[in-house]
């Protein structure tokens, strides 16, 4: 009899297959559901009120004018926080990229070590991690004394309370999620491909990988010292230079035509994860930076906390998350969305 | 220093970041709950119990201490075992005489954090889940306003009546005592290091060149404006909103030249002592803790003044327990209790009568000017003058600008 019912049942899920996907796909449309979709909403009927705490709010749809009137007056910071957070995307690549190849490809038996070592500092708190940064910058610590001691940098000279702390700290505390994903789509490759490409002929690669490192390079740096205020033309001739010798040292052909497409999901994958969640960070403004570093997150936590302005609160992350939708879906159509998939071409 | 404390932790009072995530979304949470529905006016004035005003016979009916008492506090604010974090002795004596068990919960990182969190029920008239609650000077202001705190019966708190210390009596925002308690107070002023500044006694420290790029400004709006107000011979306990924008375009002036380093919470006290920052909008108790890292660090009432700030015990609208929270409020303005407590924590201590059973328990803490200031020292410091809803929204506002967000 027992056997007859079990039957029954595998036989009630067999003739409803369709149901199957729904119910693994239950917990988390619900999850989404009772914590992101209904508070987003509620968030969106708050930035349409107006009044204060004390009177209360009144909800009318001739408050639209929340945000045009936030978006001109805390414009500023809206670029601010792209501009960082696009730079310590850009950063972490730089460093992300050749320390997950190093680990994939020459990492052996110390591989899933040195994997670990990336993701170790995430057992220490994110505010910790960020307030050590004040600790190694300090204008006496043990990055800028020494060099101070040696006369190579002038008494007053400091890194915090500059932008460059910032985009630092960002860039920082950020790595990992650009490091992990890149690591898995180049640990994954099939270095048979890569051998290949060199029987094949496609070896160093010296005038094409200094120009392209030149290019990348220059623009780079060029784009950095636009945001740190550094005086363009000579950092982004460093920049060039120094992206030319890396390149013609660095870059093969096989590398270009094998290895880096096969890289590019989690080129992307990572370059999202550290781009969005930089742009609303505000910890590491508020701990490493000044008045002229706030980013649009420390805008939004003192409207909501310290002001008890929920309206205009709401109305900035609102079109934080359109602002953020937007350059992700331009990113997506420029790079191809197959890339998130991955499976193209294995 | 004497060396029974554990100073390990940093005391995180004030500082919005330690909770800011959880801050939030507990904001957020209170945003939501407001729903448009404009229902805040004020109800009638709280109904008292026994005898509402300074009637120091007990009341005719008698209650008996709650069996248990729901206590909301910052950390670090309570006197704690060495071995044991969760151990209070405070507490646990209160619970000995009065056989209630004490809930104590170090919830309150930041003032508008909390505020976030219990405004939802007390807007809606609800009880808070708490029964004392302690919170900075301003925001119980603001409670007061807001008409969401019982009033204690003072026959019920004798102590409290007669050792208040005469400083911090009768602020304009609660001029009877009625609906706060002090618990323990702090004074705002010059924090410097003197090995590099020398002696320094004047608040035009916070405007002069020399230091630039190694100064501090406090996030505490009061704090940083009552400065500016006093620059420019304008008093904290009256001035116009004229003077108060004229206060901050000085400060504006400041950050303009990049005189300020930074506007920070206690995180300055730690930049002192890396050498980052050499002078500072400070708070005394920081600098009387750090000073065990760095001696050459100095705290000075600036001779145009400075600031007195404190935490009050207040009892939240509709309160379950409310005459057990009188006892609590009751027991700790025992002189050696406070004496107890301050041992341990080393803010300023409101109870009169304390200093005399510290230096029992502490010589050099109890005669120590930070803990038991002076009444010269007294006479320098003053609060911030009560503002109106849409003063403060003002204030708060310009403030955000100032400091870049």
């Amino acid at each position: 009899m027992t056997a007859v019912n079990a039957n029954r049942g595998g036989g009630f899920l067999q003739r409803r297959r369709g149901l199957v996907p729904l119910l693994l796909l239950a917990p988390g449309v619900l999850w989404l559901a009772f914590f992101y979709v209904y508070p987003a909403f509620q968030m969106f009927l708050s930035s349409f009120w107006t009044g204060s705490l004390e009177k209360g709010f009144t909800f009318s749809l001739g408050n639209w004018t929340t945000y045009p009137d936030a978006i001109v007056r805390y414009q500023e910071q809206f670029v601010r926080s792209i501009l960082y957070a696009g730079a310590a995307t850009i950063l972490t690549f730089l460093i992300a990229y050749p320390l997950a190849w190093t680990i994939a490809f020459k990492g052996g038996r110390w591989k899933n070590l040195l994997i670990f070592l990336v993701i170790a500092p995430f057992f220490t708190s994110f505010l910790l991690r960020t307030v050590s940064w004040k600790i190694i910058l300090g204008d006496s610590g043990i990055v800028l004394g020494p060099l101070k001691d040696v006369g190579l940098l002038p008494e007053e000279f400091r890194v915090l309370a500059t932008p460059i702390a910032v985009v630092s700290g960002i860039t920082y505390n950020f790595l990992p999620f650009m490091t992990l994903p890149i690591y898995v789509s180049l640990e994954k490759m099939d270095f048979r491909l890569i051998e290949a490409a060199r029987d094949l002929y496609a070896g160093p690669w010296r005038r094409p990988g200094a120009i392209i490192g030149a290019i990348v390079g220059g623009g780079l740096l060029a784009v950095l010292a636009g945001i740190f205020e550094w005086s363009i033309v000579p950092v982004a001739a460093f920049g060039a230079v120094a992206g030319a010798v890396i390149g013609a040292l660095l870059i093969s052909e096989a590398f270009v035509r094998v290895t880096f497409p096969l890289s590019l999901p989690g080129v992307f994958a990572g370059s999202l994860l550290v781009l969005i969640p930089a742009i609303g960070d505000y910890v590491n403004a508020e701990l490493l930076g000044t008045t002229n570093t706030r980013m649009i997150g420390n805008v939004i936590q003192s409207r909501y906390l310290v002001n008890t302005d929920y309206p205009t609160a709401a109305a900035l992350s609102f079109v934080m998350m359109a602002a953020i939708l937007v350059a992700v879906l331009i990113y997506a159509r420029a790079l191809g969305t197959e890339n998130l998939t991955a499976s193209r071409g294995l | 220093m004497p060396d029974q404390i554990d100073r390990s932790i940093e005391i995180t009072r004030r500082r919005f970041l330690a909770g800011s995530a959880m801050a939030g979304f507990a904001a957020f949470l209170a945003a939501c709950g407001t729903g448009g529905t404009g229902s805040s006016a004020p109800t009638e004035p709280p109904a008292t119990e026994a005898g509402p005003t300074a009637t120091p016979a007990p009341p005719t009916e008698k209650p008996s201490p709650a069996a248990e008492l729901n206590f909301a506090n910052w950390p670090l604010y309570m006197d704690t075992d060495d071995n044991d974090p969760t151990k209070h002795k405070t507490l646990d004596d209160f619970t000995a005489e009065y056989g209630t068990k004490v809930n104590y919960s170090e919830v309150i990182n930041d003032n508008d954090q909390f505020f976030g969190t219990i405004k939802a029920p007390l807007e809606a008239g609800q009880d808070s889940g708490w029964d004392l609650i302690v919170l900075t000077d301003w925001m119980a202001s603001r409670l007061v306003r807001l008409q969401w705190l019982e009033k204690f019966d003072l026959g019920n708190v004798p102590n409290y009546v007669a050792n208040l210390e005469d400083s911090f009596k009768a602020p304009d925002w609660d001029k009877t005592n009625e609906y706060h308690a002090p618990w323990q107070a702090g004074m705002t002023g010059l924090g410097f290091d003197s090995k590099v500044t020398g002696d320094l006694t004047s608040l035009n420290e916070f405007w002069n060149p020399k230091w630039k790029g190694r100064l501090t400004y406090l996030t505490e709006m009061r704090d940083t404006v009552g400065f500016a107000l006093n620059k420019l011979g304008f008093k904290r306990t009256d001035f116009t909103m004229d003077q108060f924008d004229q206060a901050i375009a000085e400060l504006q002036k400041a950050v303009d030249e990049k005189l300020v380093r930074a506007f920070t919470g206690n995180e300055y006290a730690e930049s002192m002592v890396a050498g980052d920052v050499v002078v500072a909008m400070a708070w005394s108790g920081d600098i009387l803790q750090k000073q065990a890292d760095k001696d050459t660090l100095r705290f000075q009432i600036p001779d145009e003044g400075g600031a007195l700030w404190y935490d009050n015990m207040l009892i939240p609208k509709g309160a379950q327990h409310k005459y057990t929270a009188e006892l609590m409020i009751d027991f700790v303005y025992r002189p050696d209790k406070a004496a107890q407590i301050e041992a341990w924590i080393n803010y300023i201590c409101p109870v009169k009568g304390a200093k005399e059973e510290l230096i029992k328990i502490d010589a050099d803490l109890g005669n120590s000017p930070l803990i038991f200031p002076t009444a010269d020292m007294y006479a320098k410091v003053t609060g911030f003058r009560a503002m109106t809803e849409e003063e403060e929204a003002h204030a708060n506002d310009a403030f955000s600008t100032l400091i870049g967000s």
